[in-house]
């Protein structure tokens, strides 16, 4: 017959058995309630995604970048976050974009609804309202990422061929008559690959593709890998995360160097960059951050606890 | 080699979309793809060996050669080579893009070896009745039904009649146009996204019962990783650096400055050396698969 055991717990197992269910509940409303009750937190944008956000403001109306969309609604958290900051800025900057994926076949309509919806709310806010085909293109999904890679690095036009899109209110045409593909022969014609990813293509860019320069807009997981190649100067530009996401909004809103009540400032540019006051800059950086923060407090206070109740376990068994 | 040439111009390798020549040429090419597939099935058991190493052997070989090999710089199409060594490099620059449309095609087949796998052993299982088949039944129900809706929307969607779909917002949708909503949008991207948010309970639960300082290499691990969670909390950065003088010895130790030189002068160049590592190890893995003296897995 099973017996309970009488011995009560002491307070330093007390700190190391917090049961499951316990932390599951102070989780889920630490990261629930910022989303019903919206904070503004004190930010402070890290040099990477302020490099990025000047390589971006610095682009000329009119340019052209290349997009590798890698990512689905796995990440949206981060990833749609990234991907909507970086379509403001671009859509307010007037730059064309073409966009492909190599890593999930789901990624290339997860990208179009994301596109179509930025586009709807700059137009809806008074600004130009981008349009498929002229304004930017989607070349769909590539099976093989490494192959498919090379040749955007060898040849980019051969990726295009055979390739359609949907323009507005028109059925499917050939990619190559889209005004965004024209003038563009080679991948050292965009400004920038910008690659916003989820996975592990972002080393295939890295490794095959030479003639344009790249910036990466990845995961916070992927963050540490990354920072190697943008401290040796191979990305331009690093956005990780929903902390990279705050900071583009916080950039956004504040520019770079421009006297404000929240001036942000580099060390790295002297220039003044501005940003975009008054518009609809607050996207999923400052909805998540603030989850994203409590959520990081509950973990350091999760392992602090743990950590205490170990060493008064020890000391009461010395 | 005009199989490997630049498609275009055209040449007898393909053809306009949508002509009737190229859907003869598919057709042919589906055929010769099934003979080729039969052809392979009835090969001799020690045969088999010495084909794939061939085929492995001459892939590898061409992306050897297109890394090595001195490309061509700024070519345009109507360049011409001057002597044999510029017509190999110009060869295999345009054939890159060829081989890279061919991976393509190979990569897709594998969507059509999922879908006959899943099929097999899910048909199999209700068949059978075995445990939990209902699931089974879930599983092909859900695929037949986003096949359908997919490819009935896509379809719709070619008809210039139906060109307003593209639009935003619900304008002549159909239907197909809402179940195709429902099972891609309503559906499967939000457990997709409800699957992955799990993580961080996990991740919660495992770091506070397994991440305790009991040796000095896990308090450094502990310290270090707190630092660095902390420099992600705007609010903790901020209080940290109040009242700090960036001219004095204090400003280096601002949260978001030991987290910098954390980053800069420990984390990167360990991952670095971690990657070197990894790299010379693929290497190696890749030149012996490449020569055929990888053996692990084949049959003996």
């Amino acid at each position: 017959m099973a017996t309970l055991d009488p011995t009560p717990k002491s307070f330093a197992e007390k700190l190391q058995s917090v049961p499951k269910p316990v932390l599951y509940l102070v989780l889920f409303l630490l990261a629930a309630l910022p989303l019903f009750f919206p904070v503004k937190l004190p930010n402070k944008p890290i040099d990477a995604s302020i490099d990025f956000y000047a390589h971006l403001m610095q682009l000329p109306e009119g340019s052209k970048v290349l997009i590798s969309s890698d990512w689905t609604n796995s990440t949206r958290g981060e990833s749609m976050g990234e991907m909507e900051a970086l379509l403001r800025i671009l859509m307010r900057k007037g730059i064309k974009f073409v966009v492909y994926t190599t890593a999930d076949p789901q990624a290339p309509q997860v990208a179009r609804d994301t596109i179509r919806k930025i586009a709807d709310e700059e137009g809806k806010a008074g600004g130009y309202r981008y349009k498929p085909f002229e304004d930017y293109v989607i070349l769909g999904y590539y099976p093989n990422g490494e192959g498919t890679t090379s040749a955007i690095n060898n040849k980019f036009l051969s990726i295009c061929e055979g390739k359609k899109d949907w323009p507005e209110n028109s059925p499917p045409r050939d990619v190559l008559q889209s005004p965004v593909l024209q003038g563009i022969k080679s991948v050292s014609d965009f400004k920038y690959l910008i690659m916003v990813t989820a996975s592990s293509t972002n080393t295939v860019v890295l490794e095959r593709v030479t003639k344009a320069p790249l910036m990466f807009m990845v995961t916070g997981v992927m963050v540490p890998e990354n920072t190697t190649y943008y401290a040796s100067g191979q990305l331009k530009g690093l956005c990780g995360g929903v902390k990279g996401v705050y900071d583009l909004e916080t950039l956004m809103e504040d520019g770079l160097n421009v006297e404000g009540p929240h001036k942000v400032l580099s060390e790295k540019y002297t220039d003044v960059i501005p940003g975009f006051p008054g518009k609809q800059n607050a996207g999923k950086g400052n909805a998540y951050y603030p989850s994203l923060h409590f959520a990081l407090f509950l973990l350091i206070l999760a392992v602090i606890t743990g950590n205490v109740g170990m060493f008064l376990s020890k000391r009461k068994g010395a | 080699m005009e199989l490997l040439a630049q498609l275009a111009p055209k040449t007898f390798w393909n053809a306009p979309n949508g002509s009737s020549e190229l859907w003869v040429k598919i057709i042919i090419a589906f055929f010769i793809g099934i003979g080729f597939f039969i052809g392979m099935m009835n090969v001799p058991t020690q045969m088999r060996r010495p084909i794939v190493f061939t085929v492995t052997f001459v892939s590898g070989l061409f992306y050897f050669l297109f890394w090595i090999y001195p490309a061509p710089i700024n070519k345009a199409p109507e360049d011409a080579p001057r002597n044999t060594l510029e017509a190999f490099s110009f060869w295999i620059s345009d054939s890159q893009a060829v081989v890279a449309d061919l991976t393509n095609i190979i990569a897709s087949f594998l969507i059509g070896l999922g879908i006959y796998s899943l099929l097999r052993v899910h048909l199999g299982k209700i068949k059978k009745q075995q445990r939990d088949w209902q699931f089974s039944v879930v599983l092909i129900v859900s695929m037949l039904a986003m096949i359908l809706f997919g490819y009935v929307d896509f379809y719709m969607r070619l008809d210039p009649a139906n060109s307003k779909m593209a639009g935003s917002g619900y304008v002549g949708w159909t239907f197909w146009q809402f179940g195709r909503d429902l099972l891609f949008n309503g559906l499967l991207q939000n457990m997709d996204a409800g699957m992955f948010s799990i993580v961080a309970f996990y991740i919660l639960s495992a770091a506070y019962r397994a991440f305790r300082a009991r040796s000095i290499e896990a308090t450094i691990l502990l310290v270090t990783a707190l630092v660095v969670m902390l420099s992600l909390m705007g609010l903790v950065e901020f209080y940290w650096a109040q009242g700090v003088d960036s001219a004095h010895l204090s400003n280096n130790f601002k949260l978001d400055n030991v987290a910098r030189w954390l980053r800069g002068n420990v984390q990167t160049p360990a991952i670095r050396g971690i990657d070197f590592g990894v790299g010379i190890g693929l290497l190696a893995m890749g030149v012996r698969l490449w020569l055929n003296l990888e053996k692990t897995g084949s049959a003996s």
